[in-house]
């Protein structure tokens, strides 16, 4: 009984398991690079130095906020004070306007978790 | 002056012309227009984003949903750095044959086919001149006509508000010609074609919309695109002072000028849906100016203009970029000065047009894409009269069609060559009528055929 009980329970877990799956899938680089071109590409370069309506995207992570040299920032950019990790970029990219009040980005957000995080990735790998 | 959004050769009225306004598009005024266009590259120098950015296949003035936001917001955003300078230049070579020649010479300076021009030169005042107001103005040098004058004004104000809890884009906008504020490349101000021939005969009518007023009339609209979703327009146009338009080369000390009475309103009202990788949009517009033959007193031709329009664009990662473009514009009018005049058969009458086009652009450099177009009127034996050429011999201005293009945009991407300042669009297009001014053949009374006005039309378009 014990034995069947325990199979059971394990069943259940594998079963929860494959329920969140697509939830907790690796971010994908590669797709990243395909939402940054659907959704980045018009306002944001990634090439080091080349400012846009939005400021260079290489090496945004890890980056201080407002830190481009020669970009003018929303003075609520300017004094944001942190600095872009993967979570805070997740977070603002989702509802910019919520995460960063008064930021200058016309950008509705993007809400598909998978979504953010291959971008994300996609954006990580762009450093020197 | 005429828009880029007709058949090739498609010439409207113009008061250049020894002709009445009513017979909008009439009677192959070859070399009575030129064709405007949206390819303004001090924009992109402005914003420090390609052409690619706001343009489908990377080349105006088909806007992506980037590129009408840039609009609606008064052509003012930058890149956040001063001393922009708002200037740019276009210049448009060109090459037209027709399947058969015309009776006359297309131009005053051309022959009756096969002419290789230099179409147009212009030059732009286009960009923000503070943080909330921007310009697009147009001068044009016509090659064919050999002059040059004002073409397209478009000057606006536009501020982000919050209104109902939500963002908005409200904006006002002077302008010389109804539906250049279109921001979605359904209307004729701004539809495909984009380029085309001014050397071939047109069809003998076509909604007042349809270019019947651009550059003789100055409007003013107030607009909002309120939430992403709302965009609402409303204006009114009247007809600009003679000495202002003789000044500006708009017409010539004795052409005739139509005169709006009082003030001609224009409104728009449609849902927009932005997802970035792919938008849509659908909407309906309406002009309606009561006209006054040469600025005559008593009776008017009163035009009421209702209109639907739509558009869908996929540009996904910009790869494979996909747009269809759609208007409808339905006429009824009723001729009173004209009739009292002689110079109809009827009080009342109508014209429809039906537009639609589809696209596909590979990488931002290969385009194609294909075109029909249907005119549908009313008869009338006195106002559509036989002509070799433009006439109608049924006194009927049913005209349709199709229009073929291939283009070749080199540049206009991140990383191009001489970008943002190297700029050009080499195109093939090829005309097809099915129906010309009322009949399939011998559609003049002289023995020429629809098919007889199609045409080849090669194009090279610069524009820095």
């Amino acid at each position: 009984m014990r034995t069947k009980k325990s199979l059971t329970e394990l069943s259940r877990l594998v079963i929860a398991l494959a329920l969140v799956a697509p939830a907790v899938h690796a971010a994908d680089a590669t797709h990243g690079a395909s939402v940054f071109d659907e959704e980045c590409s018009d306002c944001h370069s990634v090439k080091p130095d080349k400012n846009k309506k939005g400021p260079t995207l290489f090496g945004v992570v890890g980056r201080p906020a407002g830190s481009v040299a020669d970009f003018n920032y929303s003075d609520a950019m300017k004094a944001g004070g942190f600095t872009w990790s993967p979570d805070r970029l997740s977070s603002y990219i989702s509802a910019p306007k919520k995460t960063v009040p008064g930021g200058k980005m016309k950008y509705d957000g993007l809400a598909n978790d998978q979504a953010r995080a291959d971008l994300i990735a996609y954006l990580s790998t762009l450093r020197q | 002056m005429s828009t880029a959004s007709c058949p090739p050769g498609e010439l409207r009225a113009s008061p250049r012309h020894p002709l009445p306004t009513f017979l909008l598009g009439t009677l192959a005024l070859w070399a009575g227009t030129t064709v405007p266009s949206h390819a303004v590259p001090s924009y992109a120098r402005q914003t420090g984003e390609e052409c690619s950015a706001c343009h489908i296949g990377a080349f105006g003035p088909q806007l992506t949903a980037h590129g009408w936001k840039f609009k609606l917001n008064g052509y003012a955003e930058t890149d956040g750095k001063s001393g922009h300078i708002p200037l740019s230049a276009m210049v448009v070579g060109s090459w037209t044959d027709t399947k058969k020649d015309l009776a006359e010479d297309a131009g005053p300076y051309q022959g009756r086919n096969n002419n290789a021009v230099m179409q147009e030169a212009s030059v732009f005042l286009a960009g923000g001149l503070t943080e909330h107001l921007g310009t697009f103005v147009q001068g044009t040098y016509s090659g064919i006509e050999r002059k040059f004058a004002l073409d397209n004004a478009d000057v606006r104000y536009a501020q982000p508000l919050e209104i109902g809890g939500e963002e908005a884009i409200v904006g006002v906008t002077f302008n010389n010609n109804p539906s250049i504020t279109d921001p979605f490349n359904n209307l004729p101000a701004w539809r495909f074609p984009y380029m085309a021939s001014e050397l071939t005969p047109g069809p003998i009518a076509s909604p007042i919309l349809d270019g019947g007023l651009e550059q003789q009339v100055g409007g003013i609209s107030l607009y909002t695109l309120w939430n992403d979703s709302i965009f609402a327009e409303i204006g009114g146009y009247r007809t600009f002072s003679r000495s202002f338009l003789e000044n500006m080369n708009v017409i010539a000390s004795d052409d005739p000028l139509d005169k709006i009475s009082n003030v001609s309103p224009y409104w728009r009202l449609g849902y927009v849906k932005d997802m970035h990788s792919q938008s849509w949009q659908i909407g309906l517009f309406g002009l309606a100016p009561n006209m006054r033959p040469d600025g005559a007193s008593g009776a008017t031709d009163n035009y009421r203009d209702f209109g639907v329009d739509a558009s869908y664009q996929f540009l996904g990662t910009r790869e494979h970029v996909f747009t269809v473009n759609t208007a409808y514009i339905h006429e009824s009018r009723d001729l009173d000065a004209t009739y009292d005049a002689g110079g109809a058969q009827k009080k009342s009458g109508n014209v429809n047009r039906f537009d639609l086009s589809g696209s596909y652009f590979y990488d931002q450099t290969w385009g194609l894409t294909a075109g029909l177009f249907d005119i549908q009127g009313s008869s009338d034996n006195v106002l559509y009269a036989p002509e070799p050429d433009a006439g109608s011999r049924k006194g009927n201005p049913n005209t349709a069609g199709y229009i073929l293009q291939a283009d070749w945009t080199p540049f206009g991407k991140e990383g191009s060559w001489g970008s943002p300042w190297a700029n050009a669009r080499i195109g093939l297009q090829y005309t097809g009528y099915t129906k010309f001014n009322g009949a399939s053949h011998n559609y003049d009374g002289n023995g020429r055929d629809a098919s007889d006005n199609n045409t080849v039309f090669a194009f090279l378009w610069t524009a820095f």
